[in-house]
C-alpha cells in the first residue's frame, strides 16, 4: 500500500477540485521541480523506477486534467464514486481552457509566448519546413533541425507547451524507450507542431511511423 | 510529561548540536525547564556550545552506577532553566552500546522530571542513534541544502521507519515478514521496503496491518533546514516536507529554515549560546520561530519578550 497510489488526480497535483487550468499548470510545474530528473529531492528519496512511475502518474493527470472532455469525463466518475460534490460537474463548465497564445495570463507568461510566438511568425523556414512536411516519416531530428532554424530553444518549448524536457529530448533524439505513452506522445507532438506553426496532422503521423512497431505496440 | 526530541541528521556537521543548544535556550528563557542530553557518546561536544569547558558529572556516572538515577547527572547551565547532561566524559567503548544499557537510557530519560527533553545524537543511521531517534514519538531532523545532505536525510528518514515498523511488529513478526516478502520477489537482491511490509501484512492480516499503520502515522518527524543561504530554492523545506507526507504514513513537519550565518561559528568558542549572545539577528528570529511552531505560543507575551531586557 503506497500513499501516493491512492490519491486521485486533483490530489496528485495538489489542487482542488474547481481549480482554473492556470492552476493546473502552476501545479504540474510545481510538482516537476519536486520529482523532475534533476531534482535532488526525487533523486534522494526514490529509485529511478519509482520516479519513473510517479512522473507518469504526475503527467497522467496533468493531460487529464488540461482536456476539458477527459476532466469532465473524470469529475463524472468521482461524483458517482461520492468523493466529489455534483456541484463541480456544473461550476467548471464556465471556465474553459485556456488555449496556448491567449491573453489573461500572468504577465511574464504572456510575455514569453508573444515572444515565440513572434520569433515564429518571423523567421521564414518554408524550405525547410517544406522537405520536412514532405517526408513520408518524420524523425526526431527533423524536428529538432526545424525547431533550432527557427530559433526556439527546447527550454522555451518547455515553459510554454509544458512538455517535459526529459521528453522533449526523447521525442528530438528518437530515444524510443524513453518515449511517454502514445496517447500522451501524440499530444506532446501536437502542441509541439503547433509551436512551430506547422502541420499538426503531418508532423504527428509522421513521427509516429517513425518509432519502431515493437515500441509502438508496447505502449 | 516531559516532550522529548531526539535530534538527529544523516550527515555529521549539520547543526544538531547548535540546534539543541539554542532551541534549549530559548524555550528555557520562556520559563521552561530544559534538559539537554548528549546522546553522541564518542563525539560529545554539546556542553562546549553550552560555553562549558568540563561538566563534572555526566552519563558516565550513570552507566558505571556511581549515580542510580541519571537525574543526579544533570548540571546547571549559565542559563537558568537550562540543564545538561554531558556525555564528556563517556569512554569511547560506550559508543557501542548494548541493547539493555540503550533501555536503561533510554527509560532513564522518560522519568526525567523537565518540560523539555532534547538528546543531541550522533551523525548517521547506526544503531544507537536510531534506536535513541525512537524513544520518543517524536524527533528533530536537521538537514542542510547540500544535495547530500538531502540524500542522507532520505536515507535517515527511511532508516528511522523501517526500524519504527520492525519497533511496532517485534523481531520474529517482521523477519518472518520479509522473509515472505523475499521469497515472493522476482528479483532477489532488490531491498525490501517498508511499502512492500506494509501492504504484505495488510493482505495476510488486515488487523494488524492497521494496527501498524495507526502506530506510523502516530509518530511525527520535524524537519529542520538549517546553514539556508539566499541562492537555494525557498521551498526546499516545503517540498519535502510534502514528499514524505506523501510516501510515508508518519506525520511530517517542516518548522523552518535557519539561515547560516558566521557568527554562529564564533558563539561555539565563546561561553554564550548564540541566541544570547545574538539575539535580534535573521538566525536568531529564524529559531525562534521553530520554536513558537514546535512548543506554541501560549505563553504569555511578557514571558517570550523578557530575554530582550535582560
Ligand atoms: N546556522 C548556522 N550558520 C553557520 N554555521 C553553522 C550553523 N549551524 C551550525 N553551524 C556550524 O556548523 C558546524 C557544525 O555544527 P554542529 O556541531 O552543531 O553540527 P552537528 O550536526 O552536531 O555535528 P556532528 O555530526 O559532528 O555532531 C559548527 O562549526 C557550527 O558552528
Ligand atoms: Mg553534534
Amino acid at each position: 500500500m503506497n500513499k501516493f497510489e491512492e490519491l486521485n488526480l486533483y490530489e496528485i497535483l495538489g489542487i482542488p477540485l474547481n481549480a482554473s487550468y492556470f492552476e493546473i499548470r502552476q501545479a504540474y510545474k510545481e510538482e516537476l521541480s519536486i520529482y523532475d530528473e534533476d531534482s535532488v529531492i526525487s533523486y534522494s528519496f526514490f529509485s529511478d523506477d519509482e520516479r519513473a512511475e510517479i512522473l507518469k502518474k504526475i503527467e497522467e493527470a496533468f493531460l487529464t486534467l488540461m482536456d476539458e472532455i477527459k476532466r469532465g469525463e473524470y469529475d463524472r466518475a468521482l461524483v458517482d464514486a461520492g468523493i466529489a460534490d455534483v456541484s463541480i460537474l456544473s461550476k467548471k463548465g464556465q471556465k474553459k481552457p485556456i488555449p496556448l497564445f491567449q491573453m489573461g495570463r500572468p504577465a511574464e507568461y504572456n510575455a514569453l509566448v508573444k515572444r515565440v510566438k513572434k520569433r515564429v511568425e518571423e523567421k521564414d523556414v518554408t524550405a525547410i519546413s517544406t522537405e520536412i512536411l514532405s517526408k513520408e516519416v518524420i524523425s526526431g531530428n527533423d524536428l529538432k533541425r526545424l525547431r533550432e532554424s527557427i530559433g526556439i530553444t527546447l527550454e522555451e518549448v518547455f515553459e510554454v507547451a509544458r512538455i517535459r524536457k526529459s521528453f522533449l529530448k526523447a521525442i528530438e533524439e528518437d530515444q524510443f524507450e524513453e518515449l511517454p505513452p502514445m496517447v500522451y506522445l501524440k499530444s506532446f507532438l501536437k502542441s509541439y507542431a503547433e509551436l512551430l506553426q506547422v502541420d499538426v496532422q503531418k508532423i504527428v503521423e509522421g513521427y509516429i511511423k517513425n518509432v519502431p512497431i515493437d515500441q509502438e505496440f508496447g505502449r | 510529561m516531559s516532550r522529548i526530541y531526539p535530534i538527529g541528521g544523516g550527515k555529521g556537521g549539520t547543526g544538531k548540536t547548535v540546534i539543541a543548544a539554542n532551541l534549549g535556550a530559548l524555550i528555557a528563557k520562556q520559563g521552561k525547564s530544559v534538559v539537554l542530553v548528549d546522546l553522541d557518546l564518542g563525539g560529545s561536544n554539546l556542553h562546549t556550545c553550552l560555553g562549558m569547558r568540563n561538566p563534572r558529572i555526566g552519563l558516565n556516572e550513570f552507566l558505571n552506577k556511581t549515580c542510580k538515577k541519571l537525574d543526579q547527572t544533570v548540571v546547571s547551565t549559565a542559563i537558568s532553566n537550562l540543564f545538561l547532561v554531558s556525555s564528556v566524559n563517556c569512554s569511547l567503548e560506550v559508543a557501542n552500546l548494548f541493547f539493555a544499557q540503550k533501555q536503561k537510557i533510554i527509560r532513564a530519560i522518560q522519568r526525567l522530571p523537565y518540560d523539555y527533553i532534547f538528546l543531541d545524537l550522533a551523525a548517521g543511521t547506526n544503531f544507537n542513534t536510531i534506536d535513541f531517534f525512537l524513544a520518543s514519538n517524536e524527533g528533530l531532523f536537521v538537514f542542510t541544502p547540500e544535495p547530500t545532505s538531502i540524500e542522507n536525510a532520505a536515507r535517515f528518514i527511511r532508516t528511522v521507519y523501517l526500524r519504527k515498523v520492525k519497533q511496532v511488529l517485534k523481531q520474529r513478526a517482521f523477519l518472518e515478514i520479509v522473509r515472505e516478502i523475499i521469497a515472493n520477489m522476482k528479483d532477489r537482491n532488490a531491498n525490501v521496503k517498508s511499502s512492500d511490509i506494509i501492504e504484505a501484512l495488510t493482505e495476510k492480516d488486515p488487523a494488524k496491518g492497521k494496527l501498524l499503520l495507526e502506530r506510523l502515522s502516530a509518530f511525527r518527524f520535524k524537519l529542520i533546514l538549517n546553514q539556508f543561504e539566499k541562492k537555494i530554492d525557498e521551498n526546499l523545506g516545503e517540498k519535502i516536507e510534502k514528499v514524505c507526507n506523501r510516501h510515508f504514513h508518519s506525520d511530517f513537519q517542516f518548522l523552518g529554515k535557519v539561515s547560516y550565518d558566521e557568527k554562529v561559528h564564533d558563539s561555539v568558542l565563546s561561553s554564550r549560546t548564540y541566541v544570547t549572545k545574538y539575539p535580534y539577528t535573521v538566525t536568531a528570529l529564524n529559531l525562534q520561530n521553530i520554536v513558537d511552531k514546535l512548543i506554541g505560543k501560549d505563553q504569555p507575551v511578557s514571558d517570550r519578550y523578557q530575554r530582550y531586557h535582560e
